[in-house]
Formats: C-alpha cells, structure tokens, sequence
C-alpha cells in the first residue's frame, strides 16, 4: 500500500511532473472528498433533527399522548445512531486522506529538494531549508487534520441551524440573526488583533530560543569570563518581551470570548421575550421554543471555529507558498537525458578552457586548461579564493562550466550518467562527515550492498581493522549526532573507508585543515595513500607533505593556473609557490 | 506533583483571582438555565405576560456577570501560566549557566532545550486549566445536586453521563495524548534526517545517495501516517461520541421527563432546564477528563525541570573566600591528582611550577591530560587530590569571579555570540571603552580584517551575520582574552583548526600578547611551541621532561615519536 508514496528510485520530479501528480492525487481524493462531504451533511442533518424531535415529543406531552411522545423518542434515537456513524466515517475519510496527501508530500518534497545542485545547497541556509520540509509541512498538517474537516462541520452547521430556525418561526429567526453582523464584526476586530499578538508571539519564541540555545552552546565562554549574572540579566529581558507578546494574545481572547459569551446569553433573551410573547399569543408551541433555544446553542459555536481556524489557514497557505518555492527550483546540473555509457573508467581528466562564476557576472576561473593522466596524483595550491576549491567542485559536476568543457575519458561530464559519474569521479570531504546509524552504514554509504567481509577487507586494506576491534560493537557501533562520540581523526578514517569502499577511478579531496595529534595523523596520512594508490587524484592542498607527494603541483592565483610543475622544479623557480612553501616550512620548524 | 504546587505560591493573587473569576462563572453557568426556567414556568406557562420582560432582564444580567468571569478567568489564567512558565524559564537559563563544564559535557544541548520550552509548556498548561478544572469539577457537583432535587429519579439517571463521559474523555485523552507524544518523537527523528542530509549533500551528492537517503525519509514518512493513522482512527470514534453524550441525555430526559411533565410531575421549565444541563456540562466533562490524563505527563515534565533545578553547581565560591593577593601570575601544581567523573586517571602526582611572566607549552599525547591542566587552574573541574594554587593561594579558596579574571582561557573551539564583533571581544568586559578594545584588537591582530568588514567593529556576527574565517574567529576569541588583561593566558589547541598561512598571522599575535605574561599554551606544531620559553612533556599523567623543543627532541625518544608524525606528515 505504500506504493503510492513513491519509490525511492525514480527520477527527478519537475514542477509539472509534480503539478500533474498532485492534480491526478486531487482526483481520487475528489471521490473520497465527495463522500467525506456527503457523510458530513448526513451527520450535521441527523444532529439538526434532534431539536425537532424534542418538539414534537414537547406537543405530544401538551396533548398527554404517550404513544406520540415515544415514537419521537426513538426517532430521536435512531437519528443520533445516524449521526454517530456518519460523523465518524466523515472524519476519519477527511483526515485520511489528508494524511496520505501527507505522506507523499514529505517524500516529494524531500526528493526534490536533495536532486538539487550543490550549488543551491551552498547559497541557502541550511536551517531555513530544513525548515520547509518540516515546520512548513507541519503547518499543512495542523490545518489538514484540525481545519479542513470543522470548516466544512462549521459552515454546514451554521447553514442547517438557519435554515431551522426559519422553518420553526421567522420573526424570531430574524431576531437572532440581527446579532450575525454583531458577531461578525467582534470576530473581525479580535482576528486582527490577535494575528498581529500571535505574530509578535512566533518572533519572540523564536527569540527566546535562540538565546537558549547560544546561552547553552557557550557556557564554557560565559563561565570563563563570569558572565553569569549578565547573561542572566541579557536573557531575562528576551524572556521578558515574550511574555508581554503572549499576554497581549492572552487580552484579546480574554475580550473575545465574554463578548461571544455575552453575545450568546442576548440571544436567549432576544428569543424568550419574542418566543413566549408567540406562546402566549397562542402562535407558537411551547416545543418549538424548547426547540429552537435548543439550536441556538449550535448557531455561535460554529462561528467561533471558523473565526480560530482562519489562523490556521493562513499559516498554512504561507507554508505551501514557501514550499511551492522550492518545489518550483529545477536542478541546475541536470542529468543528460541520453547518456553515454562508460563502462571502463580509465580516469583521464581534462579541463578544457574552463570559466566559471558562481555569478556569471563575476567570473572566478578564467579559462583553465589542464590534463590530468589516469593515475596522476596532483596537489592544488593557492590562496583562499584563488579558485582552487572551485576547481575541484567543477571537476565533480557540483556546478556545470559557463564555458569549455570538463571531460573524463574524452567524454564530457554533461553527457556522462551520474551512476557513471559518481563512479568515475567522487569528492571525499577528508572532514570525515558521518550519518547517524551504524558504523556499517557510514562506511558502506556509497554502496549500501557491500557484505561485512567487504567492509572488513577495506577497513584492514587502510590499516584501521585493528581500531574498528576495539570499538564495544564492531561495525555495529552506533554514531551519534554527526560522529561526535568520534575523535575527528577517526572520522576522517571512516570517510577514507568510505571513499576506499565506492572505489572511484578519480577522487577529488579538499585536505582537513585540523591538526590532529601526530600519532592519529600518522595513521590517517598511511590510509590516505593507500586510499590513493592507481587512482587519479586532485588533491587541495594546505600543507607542504602534500604537495611535496604530488606528481605535479597545479598552483592557482585569481582564478587561473599561474604554475604547474612538480614541487622540486617549482620550488627552484622562486616563483608564487616558492613563497607559499616558504611560509609552510616556517610553521614546522622550531628555532 | 507537590513541588509543582507550591510554586503556585508565588503567584497567589493570579491564582486567586482565576480561581474566583472561574466559581463566579461556574455559578452563573448554573444560575442560567434556572432563570430560563423560572421565565418558561412563571411567565409562558404562568401566563404571567407582566413577568416577562424583567425576568428576561434577570437572564441578561446573570450573561453579563457570566461574561465578566469568563473574562477574569482567561486572563488571570493566562497571566498566572505565562508568569510561572517566564519565571521558571529565567531560573532554568541561570541555572544551566551555573552547571560546571562537568555537567555540560554529560548533557546534551538538546535535553537542557526541551527542559526550558517543551517541558515547561507541559508544565504551564496545568497551571493555566488549573482555575478551570476547579471550577468545573464545582460545577459537576452542584448540578447533580440540582437535578437530584429537582427529580431523583430523572437526576439520577442523567447523572451517569457524568462519570460516563468523564471516564471517556479520560481514556481517549491518554490514548491520544500517548501516540501524539510518538508522533512528535517521530517528527523530531525525520528533522534530524533531513537536516542531516542537508548538513552532508556534499557526501550524499558525491556518492550519488539521494535515492538512499530518500528512502530514510519514505520510512519516516510512513511511520509518521501510520501513527498519524491511529490517531484519526481514535479521534473518529471519541469525537462523535462525545458529542453523543449531550443528545442521548436529552433524549431520556425527553421521554421520562416528558412522562413526568404529563404525570404532573415536572414542570416544562423544568425539563428544559434538564436538557440545557447536558449541553452545558458537555464541554467542560471534556475538558476535565483531558485535564486528568496530562496530569501525569505534565508531573515528569516538572519533575525533570525541578530535578534540574535542583542539580547543585559542584563548583561555586567558596563559603569564606580569601582575596587573591597582587601577583606576577605564579602557577603552582603540587601533586595534583584528576579524573572525570566514572573514567579513569588523567592526572596522578602531577607537579608543575610556572613562575610568573615565563611561557610554558604543554606537548602530549592525545588523553593525556594536557587540556585538563589549563581546566584545572581556571577552575573549571575540581582536582581529586593535591593543589593547584595561583601566586600562593589555592584556587578553590578565591572567588570564581576574581579567579577567572585572572585566567583567561581561549578555547580549541572558538565560540562566538550572535552580536557585534566589539560586543563580542567585549564578552568579558562590557564597560571596556571603544579604545580599549581596538588596542585589544591590534594586540590579537585582528584590528585590520575588523577594519575591512562593512560595519566595522559594529558588524554583526553568526548565524544571521558576517562569516568569519577559523583564523579570524580565533583572534576576535583572542582579543577577547587580551582585553582581560588576565595574569595567566592559556590558548588551548588555538591554532589547531587553521592552515598555515593562517596559523602564522595568529603566531603574531600571540608573540605580543604572551610578552611579560604567564601564558601556558597547548600545541604540537613546532613553530608554535617555539613561542614557549620551556617546553613541558606529559606523558600518563605526569611531567616527564622539560626544556626547550630541541633539547626534549634530542633527549626524549618519545617526545619525539609523539611529535615525529606531524614533522613528516
């Protein structure tokens, strides 16, 4: 049955595929709609006969007839068992399907969003994209499952108990209904105030909890500075200015709700003069002003839910925009629609006049020509901006060139498939990023089928089986929160794994920058080069060992290749990079 | 449960007031069908057309009194639920701020986050139903008490539905409450996936994993409906049936009372008034029986705020603190002994001598106790044994304040607030003149990148602000120690997260800020330990050798073997 939330295969969906899908969903949710909608006008007719039968067992008993007053009794009855079932049939259809639409949206949504470019990823914040799959979705989600079904409960109920009303006595339908504009507009001005106290209330939650959490974050800095009582005092007033928003909410409901209190009871007074001067007249039975006092309960309720749903609503129509934004974002490195198979990967890279701006207006590589042999281990240098990590991120198709072309094995990236391509060439983060979940699943990440005789072999090939032994569950050791219960070189270690695992024929790697202490270093410097044996490999350098390795040094300043040569030649040529290594050889001498 | 309670102590007057507010609604709600009644029986029935009129004023006057306690109600609720759960949230934040390093390194940010928002919700909820709930349960009693006098027989029978729908209420509330609990933690588990993906597109990008990590999502997806589900099914049953309760009653009441009213029995106001009872009660049974079922989720909640509350700081000022003499910054370890709590032995017979002004850099292996020495001295752990005392006296005989004032310490991880970058080298100062803090800043040499940004000293940093890189964060955290003008520095790993080139502009600055000053620093690249006059190798706890880095490398094999890699590498 859950098929219909769609596969995690499958292709990236476009807005129109995406468009079409929810308009081919909307059609079976119509059917579904049109029952739900039918079981809810059941429901609200059988609760709006109950009166009617209090009536008419009300003239039974003013004409003492037993026989009558029963038969009501169990019409009644039989209404309200009406009633019960069509009630719960219509409220569990609405939502339902509600939650279904649910499902599939976080799937969608999802998918989408993670076959976006890098690109994307890199210019939005990563908390406001989050964001938009959850509390976004969660905004949908209240008004599906609290709103939809009593707007629709609300709106037939306020239709149904007019309609009553006129049915049983006009004038004093009329009279009622001459508090309707009363009503309306109290609601009017309390939505008004309460959307600006509410929105005051969101921005100061907000506040408060991020001074929370910076106040929990850097403790260790309040503390060594003593800044306790300030801190205090700091928080105190955020805190402060969130209560004055809550209560400022808090006074317009406690206005609202005596008025429609107050509103209800002028009601039951307007009725009682008009309805019993009718009884005395003789013009109307006492059962039907039982009756109609009986509905009245049923006219203002619906009305104050309509009025505490429209915040609902709103938010979550602002919710859908928000998404829809992303939703209607198309991948700007898409896959070619008819690839190029590459069965054998060789690893021969080549930039071929390569531009590139993340701005087209603000070029940041300008016309890049470099051939980088099968095998071939080259270190980039340069300094921060020179384009280097640009460089790196072209040559994974994160980004497509604005001009030239990038190829592996002569064929150009564009036309490559991204299985393919993810074989061909693969960026290891050396940062070591892990996912919550096994060591297994970290390791074996790239592909998910790899045995534990594999991942064995990998972690023993890169010299860290013994370390994986020593761990209380093996490969079964849970990671926790991005790999915090791991030293960092050993996350590094279990990104080499990783990348040893996938098994590219050209790994492109950014170098940590972190020192770590020498003896782990030894170990994940072993691992790397191991890593790195017979593959391709463009390696960003930020210290002198590296480069030294390298087959050739490419370094680049402004956006260009201003040296390229092995670290010998080049440090000969008292050029940029003889300065660069100048500086690199100061920090690993003492005096 | 108790303790939760006597907090309501400090906010007497709201709690009162509501309270009252909510008795005087309750009678109301109660008085009002009475009138309707005396108005059906006195005057329709009576036929009393004079009578009309003023007692339907009656009517009125009793909806404006309802609606006044309706009103103070609300609001005395709401002020006596926002102030607790405000005043409760102030204390937590100062607490957590108190709690030793000891503490935050066992708790995780998030269980303190949920301790100050979502466990406080629980707790403000019951507070602010508290005044209702009185009222309510009031309201159950009198109106039985009512009905049964006016007919045992009908009062008695219609009197089930109240422990009825109460006993309903109750159990589909904890029902509810059970699996919205759930559905939340599994809201909260598929966050942490998407903002894991997100954190970690470059890997999942560079492995082509989208399909896998989709299929993370589609799992959470389904468990979200599938809870979700039940709740619907919950809600489907419960919900009609409630609104059952009232019409079922009427309907008995139709039928007996309508007897009655033809025996002669009961008056048509009367029955009336029976009817309106069961609409009345409907909601607020609801509500009560809702109220009941939180109570026990809303008692932990409070439970795990109080217990929080409760944690006493293992480190604080000393009962009769002794003032810190004037001094050159003379740092002394006499057979100092340390482990974290449940771990094993950092520190054992650990001595260390730092004469006042000198410059000391601490090499060691990974664990082996190098960041716990800086720790110790600034107060941040206790030692298990021996001293640790600055220029003569013990630290743990000094006020934190006068302590730390005089121990600066800049983290490995450089943390900086979401403010101004002046406001942030200020941390520690906040009455610092804007001269003060360039000077602090040029000392750091951080002055000419701050100078180069848009705003200055003014921009503002962090999330919602400028990026700075690792080196210049490390200086602004560096210039915020300067500007202390502290006796001892101590830069832990400070220079551990930059590259070279950077790590040479910080060595700069730190060349004039250590000058005339005890600084103790914690490092393993070799140009930084060069900065030190002495050099200090610890090795399982203890000082195994000193000088400087070329003498410890020619005498100390292992000295060597510890720091050879990084040489290589």
């Amino acid at each position: 049955m859950y098929a219909r939330f769609g596969s995690g295969e499958g292709r990236t969906e476009g807005t129109w595929e995406l468009l079409r899908k929810a308009a081919s969903y909307g059609k079976g949710l119509g059917w579904v709609a049109t029952g739900a909608l039918f079981a809810t006008i059941l429901a609200t007719v059988a609760r709006l006969a109950g009166p009617a039968y209090v009536r008419q067992g009300l003239d039974a008993v003013d004409v003492a007839d037993r026989q009558a007053l029963f038969q009501s009794v169990w019409w009644f009855v039989g209404a309200l068992v009406l009633q019960y079932i069509s009630q719960a049939i219509s409220q569990y259809w609405v939502s339902g399907v509600g939650e279904r639409y649910l499902a599939d949206l976080r799937v969608r949504a999802f998918r989408h969003l993670i076959d976006l470019d890098v690109d994307f990823f890199s210019r939005s914040k990563a908390g406001v994209l989050v964001s938009r799959l959850t509390s976004d979705i969660e905004a949908l989600t209240q008004f599906v499952k609290e709103g939809a079904i009593n707007v629709v409960t609300s709106i037939l109920t306020v239709i149904g108990v007019t309609i009553a009303m006129f049915l049983i006595d006009t004038s004093m339908a009329l009279a009622v209904l001459a508090l309707m504009p009363i009503l309306l507009g109290v609601s009017v001005v309390f939505r008004i105030y309460a959307d600006r106290a509410y929105e005051q209330v969101r921005e100061h939650i907000g506040r408060v909890l991020g001074a929370i959490q910076e106040g929990i974050s850097g403790v260790r800095v309040v503390q060594a500075y003593t800044q306790e009582h300030r801190q205090k005092l700091e928080f105190g007033r955020v805190n402060e200015r969130y209560f004055d928003a809550n209560i400022a909410a808090a006074k317009a409901i406690s206005a609202y709700f005596p008025a429609v209190d107050f509103l209800r009871t002028s009601g039951l007074a307007l009725i009682l003069v008009v309805g019993g001067n009718r009884v005395l007249d003789g013009e109307m039975s006492f059962g039907a002003l039982v009756a109609f006092l009986l509905y009245l309960n049923w006219f203002f309720e619906p009305i104050v839910q309509i009025s505490n749903l429209y915040n609902l609503l709103q938010a979550a129509l602002a919710a859908l925009s928000k998404l829809l934004g992303i939703l209607d974002r198309e991948a700007a490195v898409p896959e070619a629609i008819d690839p190029v198979p590459l069965p054998e990967i060789v690893g021969k890279l080549t930039f071929d006049r390569v531009t590139f701006g993340y701005d087209p207006a603000v070029p940041i590589l300008h016309g890049i020509d470099l051939e980088i042999q099968a095998g071939e281990r080259i270190a980039i240098v340069g300094e921060t901006g020179s384009g280097k990590s640009t460089l790196a991120k072209l040559a994974v198709r994160f980004y497509d060139p604005l001009g030239g072309t990038i190829s592996l094995d002569e064929v150009d990236l564009v036309s490559i498939g991204f299985e393919d391509l993810r074989r061909g060439v693969a960026l290891v983060p050396q940062e070591g990023f892990l996912f919550a979940g096994t060591l297994r699943d970290n390791i074996r990440y790239a592909r998910p089928d790899a045995g534990d005789d594999e991942i064995w072999n990998v972690c023993a090939t890169l010299g860290i089986a013994e370390w994986v032994g020593t761990l209380p569950d093996l490969l079964d050791t849970e990671v926790r929160e991005r790999g915090s219960r791991f030293s960092s070189g050993e996350r590094q270690l279990v990104a080499l794994a990783r990348a040893l695992l996938a098994g590219p024929s050209v790994i492109v790697m950014d170098e940590a920058t972190s020192n770590l202490d020498p003896e782990t270093e030894g170990v994940v410097e072993a691992a790397l080069a191991t890593l790195l044996e017979g593959r391709t490999a463009i390696v960003i350098a930020h210290r002198l060992a590296t480069a030294e390795r390298a087959d050739r040094v490419v370094v680049m300043d402004d956006g260009r290749i201003v040296e390229i040569g092995h670290h010998s030649e080049l440090v000969g040529a008292a050029g940029p990079y003889a300065r660069l290594s100048e500086v690199w050889q100061a920090a690993q001498t003492s005096d | 449960m108790r303790l939760l309670f006597s907090l309501l102590a400090s906010y007497r007057r709201e709690a009162v007031l509501s309270t009252l507010s909510a008795l005087v609604w309750m009678v109301m709600v109660i008085i009002g069908p009475y009138l309707t009644k005396v108005v059906i029986d006195r005057a329709i029935e009576g036929e009393r057309r004079d009578l009309l009129l003023p007692l339907v004023g009656a009517v009125l006057a009793a909806g404006v009194i309802k609606a006044l306690g309706v009103g103070g109600r609300r609001y005395f609720a709401f002020l006596l639920s926002y102030r607790a759960e405000t005043d409760l949230r102030n204390r937590i934040f100062e607490h957590i701020q108190r709690l030793e390093f000891n503490y935050h390194d066992e708790v995780p940010t998030g269980e303190l986050m949920s301790r100050s928002s979502s466990d406080l919700s629980q707790v403000r909820l019951v507070y602010a139903m508290l005044p209702i709930t009185i009222a309510n349960v009031a309201m159950f009693v009198v109106v039985v008490a009512v009905m049964l006098s006016i007919d045992v027989t009908l009062g008695a029978l219609v009197s089930l539905a109240v422990p009825m729908l109460l006993y309903i209420a109750n159990t589909y509330a904890r029902r509810v409450i059970d699996i919205a609990t759930d559905v939340q933690q599994k809201l909260a588990d598929n966050t942490a996936v998407i903002a894991e993906a997100i954190g970690g597109i470059r890997v999942v990008k560079s492995y082509g994993q989208e399909a896998q990590e989709t299929e993370k999502i589609r799992m959470a997806a389904i468990g979200i409906y599938e809870r979700s589900m039940e709740l619907i099914k919950n809600r489907a049953i419960f919900i009609p049936l409630f609104e059952l309760v009232a019409p079922i009653a009427t309907a008995v009441i139709l039928g007996i009372g309508g007897l009655r009213v033809i025996e002669g029995a009961l008056t048509p106001g009367e029955f009336y008034q029976f009817a309106e009872y069961m609409v009345i009660l409907n909601f607020p049974l609801r509500l009560t029986g809702w109220f009941f079922a939180e109570i026990p989720r809303a008692s932990a909640a409070g439970g795990r705020v109080l217990d929080l509350l409760k944690t006493a700081p293992e480190i604080a000022d000393p009962a009769h603190p002794v003032d810190l003499p004037p001094g050159p910054g003379d740092v002394r370890f006499s057979n100092v002994a340390f482990r974290y709590p449940d771990g094993p032995p950092v520190l054992d017979g650990f001595d260390l001598h730092v004469p006042g002004g000198r410059s000391v850099a601490l090499v060691g292996a990974t664990g082996s106790g190098k960041s716990t020495v800086a720790y110790l001295l600034a107060r941040f752990y206790d030692v298990t044994g021996g001293t640790v005392s600055l220029d003569g006296v013990d630290v743990r005989s000094v006020r934190l304040s006068e302590l730390r004032n005089e121990v600066a310490v800049v983290f490995e991880e450089t943390f900086l607030f979401s403010a101004s970058i002046r406001d942030n080298i200020s941390f520690g100062n906040p009455d610092a003149t804007d001269d003060q803090v360039r000077l602090a800043a040029r000392l750091a040499q951080a002055h000419g990148f701050i100078s180069d940004t848009v705003d200055g000293y003014e921009s503002m940093i962090g999330e919602r602000g400028y990026s700075l890189s690792g080196g210049q964060r490390q200086r602004i955290a560096l210039a915020r120690a300067v500007l202390r003008d502290p006796r001892v520095l101590i830069l832990d790993d400070a220079t551990s997260s930059v590259d070279a080139v950077t790590e040479d502009e910080i060595r700069n600055a730190l060349k004039t800020v250590m000058a005339g000053r005890t600084t103790i620093i914690i490092a393993h690249r070799p140009s930084t330990l060069a900065l030190a006059d002495e050099v200090i190798f610890i090795d399982e706890g203890k000082v195994v050798a000193s000088g400087t880095h070329t003498e410890l490398l020619e005498r100390v094999p292992r000295y060597s073997a510890v720091l050879a890699t990084a040489e290589v590498g």
